[in-house]
């Protein structure tokens, strides 16, 4: 066996020792400690799911149509919730940095990033919102990374998400249109905060990419997209007849559902900040010793 | 993942400065040891097989108890009716019932003679004109070809009828011969014994008319041969061997070669009764399928011979032409699907005989859903006509149309001949629940009683319209058909306790091999005395045990039975005792991290979706869903490799894996029941089962890519030498090429676009065929036993080059010229020394396959070979992963659809036999089908070892260490527990799979669906769970030994 250094070890070293190459890991992010985004980041899934519920009924009737015209109101909801409720890409890097410093200071292995922190026994200190800066280039400062993350998961996202689909089974000479206006859905509920929180760092991606991020809201909703996605091809099959397992139906039902409990779930302290575990490295080493 | 290098450089310079005699003497001593050591690996190697043949007999046990028991029996009584004995309990019966009369035995008799015509696979909408239903919006080219019975019905309704005629499943002609003459139901134990038939030795109509003195004369079809040996007269009958069903021609035109004379006026005197059967129909189906001019030109033949026969038929003669059964989409038979069990039935007579009773019925049904007569109907209807009594056994009832009269009113006669079917069905039941030792029903029995009611009041009337005649009448057709039903339902009977036995023989057998597959932390080979002689004891000891119970009659059940069951429970009692009596041994056999709960997952979740029709029905999507599922964990889990190199192969294999099995999964048969969601791929059409001319080309892009493609995975690690450039290079190219000329030939057979003689293109084709084998399976397995491993050795002798690879220095000598050796291949040694296994059987596999099947087989290598670079990327060979094993056998489950292939009888495509042989030969014919059925399965078992064996370090004795410590592990033992570990899980994954299908069957036995989806799901786990142990055992693990001594013969031990 060669060097079974896991990539779960960078989480705890840190970049002190071991790779000097590569860059410190991109910490989990957090909603923005205002009183608007906390709350909003609480409706938000609530509302896409409420929404999802309410056209229900349309989606199963015209699936085509109702999709197509949904499109654009999901995507004005993305936008608001990661200008809301998310730090954009380049200031998070900032922000972590100048949160790793202090850091440094105060406690080696605290959470860095700009957090209010869900984690009991944390004060919730964090330096106020980057003041001193007219609310306009705010804004502006938030508008550029949400036009680009809306560009992104357009351009490239919705057709990595299709081409996922048809390789999982997806018709691929029929339902063409389904697939994609699917693939679009999935690609809005996943990636939009996904580029807007974290552009094109390509450390990060590279995480996503081996699903290795640590939780957060907008990791826990990506990956629920995709895991409830994943499990909403299950009924399918099923001889019921019913009209709602025509194929995109059960499919972005399991993507809303898995958005909305991966975005609340990854936020509670006992998950928060967890990264999945591919290889039990720790438990194999364990059995070389004792054989 | 530890030693990548393509090329290994060993030093094999002097160890250290000795003098010769101690040089010697090493030499000597490693030579001992050496020889030691591989004594030692040979003797586990055996050892391990042993164990591998206890869980193969395991399985056939369980399957053995379970399907004795779930498989319908039904006790054959051997009453015979006879003509004196009336079928009534009391003696006051008709006038014509009197014995001996020249009239008939039970009844008047309308016909002294009868030619009985069966056009097997005769589907009942040849016969009717085309009807535009929703569907189908024009006439297939199997429509209006044979209108011939129609038009005499339409026409002439007192001289012919036609009505639908619906089987019995299965739709097997052997079975509906039994069904056409006994008149029972078939149970599905009979189903597999039609490639051996059986004689009946129930009553039946052939041997009534034999035991009458008739002259009984058979034409076609040899099944009746077997079924009634010595009834029918020797010089006139003219059997044909009938499964060449590539041949549409020889059996019909025998059939009419001899058929006519004898219907010439000179020879009538010489038979009584003509069974004539014609097997160009239902050949045309297998071979192109009915939607074919073949079939359309075979149709219109048959027509033209129906029109002679009539021609020369006299007054005194009964035409009855009928099929056996019908067709599906494809051609195929032996399920239950509607197109299968839908046959015609067509009776004709120059006098007019026959009526209808109403101006509904006057012309034939449309579909044939309307009106239809279960085909058993034939039994008494023909019987009665003939003068015959009644077989003892049937449950048929006469067919109104045949005894209506000409004006259709003849109730007193319709009244009488149903009393007697129906009184002879009483005394079959009755005997029948006596020998059960059971009452009779009480239904029927107030049906019966009804019924004898009316007719006692409707004959004193006498006249022939009375009501009370009429409503006796149809008392006596409601009792035939209760009883009908109850039948049906009663030989539905399960032996419960026996079905038990299976599956507690089933998943006891699982639950030791969870134990020896994932739960035991020493090495395998280890265990491998200690349990065999404990499974050994248990065996012995559960065998003397069940004889006992037997002779000191505690139980019921045969010696054999009793004996092998408890046999079977004694050797696993001994076995769990072996793997378990030093706990410490063992370690709980859970999922270890993401890829073990991902391989449980996969088995658990299909496992249970056994359960659903549905998820049987969608096998082919799920697993595909599964495997792209694996690819795209693979890529995420390569994409966490620290070493770039790891992380570009495995996200490239992972992708590669997940395309190419999408790939594979536009070939598609679709089973019935996924109509209308899928469209079928794998032929020219869906309803046809020849391949399309562009399909031809598939077979030479295989020879043209695949070998490529197997020579770049060896050359990733510098391991396309040796052998391996002839072998994979030249041979298996050639072989690849041949196949494709044979695919070629057969296409121009199919198509007429050459000038050649059918009968030398078959030979040709035989040859080519049999060359292929020759070379896969002799030349290759001659190869595989005696050929080097995939390397080059290449020996350096520098003269004091000071740019030569620093040696390791040890101290005190060096300052030698030292030979440096380098091995291209070292990387890979034991895994492309193995794949040569693969590769031969993936020839023989590739041959047995239509083109498109071909084209699925060579992406199944390609990705069992990117399934091995995943495993290796993300260090998954020597950890003892189990998903490599598992995934290999969701890929041989995958490939088993993508190669023409579904869950029912109706898909063995059986022509494929004929592939490199003529004639049916026992036991190579079975074993070509199989060869073509279970082709991926086959493959992936084969690949298993080498989840453990590809990129494989090699370890060998240390040399230096081994004088001081005397009991060094084997290295090569650690090899073979890893590989028997890999075919445990492997076989793990299959005994779950027939373990579900078995307990869902099992449960789910009074399912509508019972026959047509979990019936054949379980058969087909079973059989495959038994030929992938086989392999397993004969062919993967065996093959271990040679490809390991070749490598320790090179780098020792």
């Amino acid at each position: 066996m060669a060097s079974p250094a896991s990539p779960s070890s960078v989480n705890t070293t840190g970049s002190t020792s071991q790779a000097p190459a590569e860059k410190p890991p991109t910490p989990p992010v957090n909603i923005l400690p205002s009183q608007l985004a906390q709350t909003y980041s609480y409706a938000h899934p609530a509302i896409l799911l409420g929404l999802g519920a309410w056209r229900f009924e349309a989606l199963v009737a015209d699936p085509m149509r109702e999709l197509l015209a949904d499109l654009p109101w999901l995507a004005a909801l993305q936008i608001s919730y990661v200008m809301l409720c998310l730090p954009p890409a380049g200031a998070a890097s900032v922000e972590a940095g100048a949160a790793a410093d202090e850091e440094k200071k105060k406690a080696p292995r605290s959470p860095s990033g700009p957090s209010v922190t869900l984690r009991p026994g944390k004060p919730g200190y964090r330096r106020k919102q980057t003041s001193g800066k007219s609310s306009w280039t705010c804004v502006w400062a938030k508008l550029m990374p949400a036009f680009l993350s809306l560009a992104l998961t357009s351009l490239l996202a919705t057709p990595v998400i299709a081409v996922l689909l048809v390789l999982f089974g997806a018709p691929l000479t029929t339902h063409n249109a389904e697939t994609i206006l699917c693939a679009a859905h999935m690609a809005l509920l996943s990636a939009t905060a996904l580029v807007y929180v974290h552009g094109v760092d390509a450390s990060v991606w590279k995480e996503v990419w081996g699903i290795a991020r640590p939780a957060d809201a907008v990791w826990g909703s990506a990956l629920g997209t995709g895991l409830g996605a994943w499990f909403g091809a299950i009924p399918i099959p099923l001889d019921w007849d019913r009209p709602w397992q025509a194929f995109p139906i059960t499919i972005l039902t399991g993507a809303y559902i898995g958005y909305a409990v991966g975005s609340l779930v990854s936020r509670t302290p006992f998950i928060y900040g967890k990264r999945i575990q591919f290889a039990p490295e720790q438990t194999e080493e364990d059995e070389k010793k004792t054989n | 993942m530890a030693s990548k290098a393509p090329t290994g450089s060993v030093g094999t310079g002097l160890k250290s400065p000795l003098t010769a005699s101690a040089k010697e003497k090493e030499t000597a001593l490693q030579e001992a040891k050496s020889r030691q050591l591989e004594q030692e690996f040979k003797t586990k190697h055996l050892g391990i097989l042993g164990v591998l043949l206890w869980v193969l007999l395991l399985h056939v046990a369980g399957i053995y108890f379970f399907t004795k028991g779930f498989l319908l029996t039904r006790m054959v009584l051997e009453n015979k009716s006879s003509c004196d004995i009336l079928p009534f309990d009391d003696v006051s019966g008709n006038a014509i019932a009197s014995s001996g009369s020249k009239k008939g035995c039970w009844h008047d008799k309308t016909f002294d003679k009868a030619v009985v015509i069966i056009i097997d696979a005769l589907r009942y909408d040849f016969t009717v004109p085309f009807a535009t239903m929703d569907q189908d919006k024009a006439a297939h080219l199997f429509h209006d070809n044979i209108p011939v019975l129609y038009e005499t019905a339409v026409n002439n309704p007192s001289n012919a009828f036609l009505l639908p005629f619906i089987a019995d499943p299965p739709t097997t002609t052997l079975q509906r011969l039994k069904g056409l003459t006994t008149g029972t139901l078939p149970t599905f134990v009979d189903a597999g014994s039609n490639f051996a038939g059986t004689a009946i030795d129930e009553d039946n109509l052939v041997a009534q008319l034999h035991s009458a003195g008739k002259t009984l004369v058979q034409l076609g079809d040899d099944t009746w041969q077997s079924l009634f040996p010595g009834y029918f007269d020797a010089n006139l009958t003219h059997p044909y061997d009938s499964f060449n069903v590539w041949d549409l021609h020889t059996v019909d035109n025998g059939v009419n070669e001899h058929l006519f004379p004898l219907l010439q006026p000179e020879n009538k005197s010489k038979w009584d009764v003509i069974f004539g059967h014609y097997l160009g129909v239902d050949h045309a189906g297998h071979r192109y399928g009915p939607n074919h001019a073949a079939m359309a030109a075979k149709l219109q033949e048959m027509d033209l011979v129906i029109r002679k026969i009539i021609a020369s038929l006299d007054d005194d003669t009964l035409l009855v032409v009928m099929g056996d059964h019908g067709m599906d989409t494809k051609g195929d038979h032996g399920g239950e699907s509607d197109d299968e069990v839908e046959a015609a039935l067509w009776m004709y007579s120059k006098r007019g005989v026959f009526g209808r009773t109403s101006k509904e019925t006057l012309l034939p049904p449309k579909h044939a859903r309307e009106r239809f007569v279960p085909q058993i109907d034939l039994v008494p209807t023909l019987s009665l006509l003939l003068g015959m009594p009644i077989p003892f056994n049937n449950l048929g009832a006469p067919i109104e149309e045949a005894f209506a009269g000409s004006s259709g009113n003849d109730w007193s006669n319709l009244l009488a001949v149903n009393r007697l079917s129906a009184a002879q069905i009483k005394r079959y039941q009755h005997a029948y629940a006596m020998a059960r030792g059971a009452g009779d029903d009480e239904e029927s029995f107030a049906l019966w009683t009804a019924a004898e009611e009316e007719w006692k009041s409707a004959s004193k009337g006498f006249t022939s319209k009375s009501t009370a005649v009429r409503s006796s009448y149809d008392l006596y057709r409601k009792y035939q058909r209760h009883t009908l039903e109850i039948c049906r339902g009663l030989w539905a009977r399960f032996d419960v306790p026996s079905m038990l036995a299976g599956v507690g023989l089933l998943f006891f057998g699982i639950s030791l091999l969870v134990v020896y597959a994932r739960g035991m932390k020493i090495d395998r080979t280890e265990l491998t005395s200690s349990l065999l002689s404990f499974v050994g004891a248990g065996t012995g000891l559960g065998a003397v045990t069940g004889t006992a119970l037997v002779l000191f009659g505690f139980t019921e059940i045969t010696t054999i039975d009793s004996s092998a069951l408890l046999a079977a429970f004694g050797s696993m009692v001994g076995g769990l005792f072996a793997l378990v009596k030093k706990p410490a041994n063992l370690t709980l056999p859970l999922p270890n991290g993401m890829w073990g709960w991902l391989a449980v997952f996969f088995t658990v979740s299909q496992s249970l979706g056994y359960a659903s029709n549905s998820y049987t029905i969608w096998e082919d999507e799920i697993l595909l869903f599964f495997l792209t599922t694996f690819g795209v964990c693979a890529g995420i889990s390569s994409m966490r490799q620290k070493s770039t190199t790891d992380r570009v192969l495995g996200v490239y294999h992972s992708i590669l894996f997940v395309i190419l099995g999408r790939v594979a999964s536009f070939s598609r048969l679709c089973r019935e029941e996924q109509m209308p969601f899928c469209r079928s791929t794998y032929y020219a059409s869906s309803t046809s089962s020849i391949s399309a001319p562009w399909q031809l080309a598939i077979p030479f892009l295989v020879a043209l890519i695949l070998p490529g493609v197997v020579r770049a995975f060896y050359a990733g690690s510098k391991s396309y030498e040796g052998a391996a450039t002839l072998w994979i290079g030249f041979a298996f190219r050639l072989g690849l090429l041949i196949t494709a000329l044979f695919w070629v030939l057969e296409g121009a057979d199919d198509g007429e676009w050459l000038p050649l003689r059918k009968e030398t293109l078959k030979s040709i084709r035989v040859f080519l065929a049999q060359l292929v084998l020759a070379l896969a399976l002799g030349a290759g397995t001659g190869a595989f036993l005696y050929s080097k491993p995939c390397i080059t050795i290449s020996v350096n002798k520098p003269t004091e080059d000071p740019n030569a690879p620093p040696a390791p220095i040890i101290a005190g000598q060096q300052q030698q010229p030292r030979t440096t050796v380098t091995i291209l291949g070292f990387g890979n040694v034991y895994g492309t020394r193995f794949f040569f296994l693969v590769v031969n059987f993936a020839l023989a596999v590739i041959l047995m396959q239509k083109p498109m099947g071909q084209g699925a087989i060579a992406l199944l290598i390609c990705q069992i070979l990117s399934l091995l670079e995943i495993l290796d990327t993300n260090a998954l060979t020597l950890t003892n992963s189990p998903i490599g094993p598992i995934v290999l056998g969701l890929l041989g489950s995958f490939y088993f659809f993508k190669t023409g292939h579904q869950a029912v009888l109706s898909s063995i495509q059986w022509e494929t036999a004929f592939i490199p042989m003529s004639t049916i030969k026992y036991p190579w014919s079975p074993l070509l089908v199989i060869l073509n059925t279970f082709g991926a399965q086959i493959l992936a078992a084969i690949a298993v070892p080498l989840t453990v064996l590809w990129k494989r370090p090699l370890q060998t004795q240390d040399r230096v260490s081994q004088q001081s410590s005397a009991k060094v592990a084997n290295p090569a033992t650690k090899l073979l527990s890893d590989v028997v570990q890999a075919a445990s899980t492997h076989m793990l994954y299959l005994a779950t799979i027939n373990l579900a299908t078995t307990m869902w069957a099992g449960h789910l036995r009074r399912h509508l669906m019972l026959y047509r989806i979990f019936s054949p799901r379980f058969m087909m786990g079973a059989v495959v769970l038994g030929v992938v142990d086989v392999v397993l055992m004969v062919f993967a693990v065996a093959g271990v030994r040679w490809s390991t001594l070749s490598v320790g013969e090179i780098f020792g031990w």
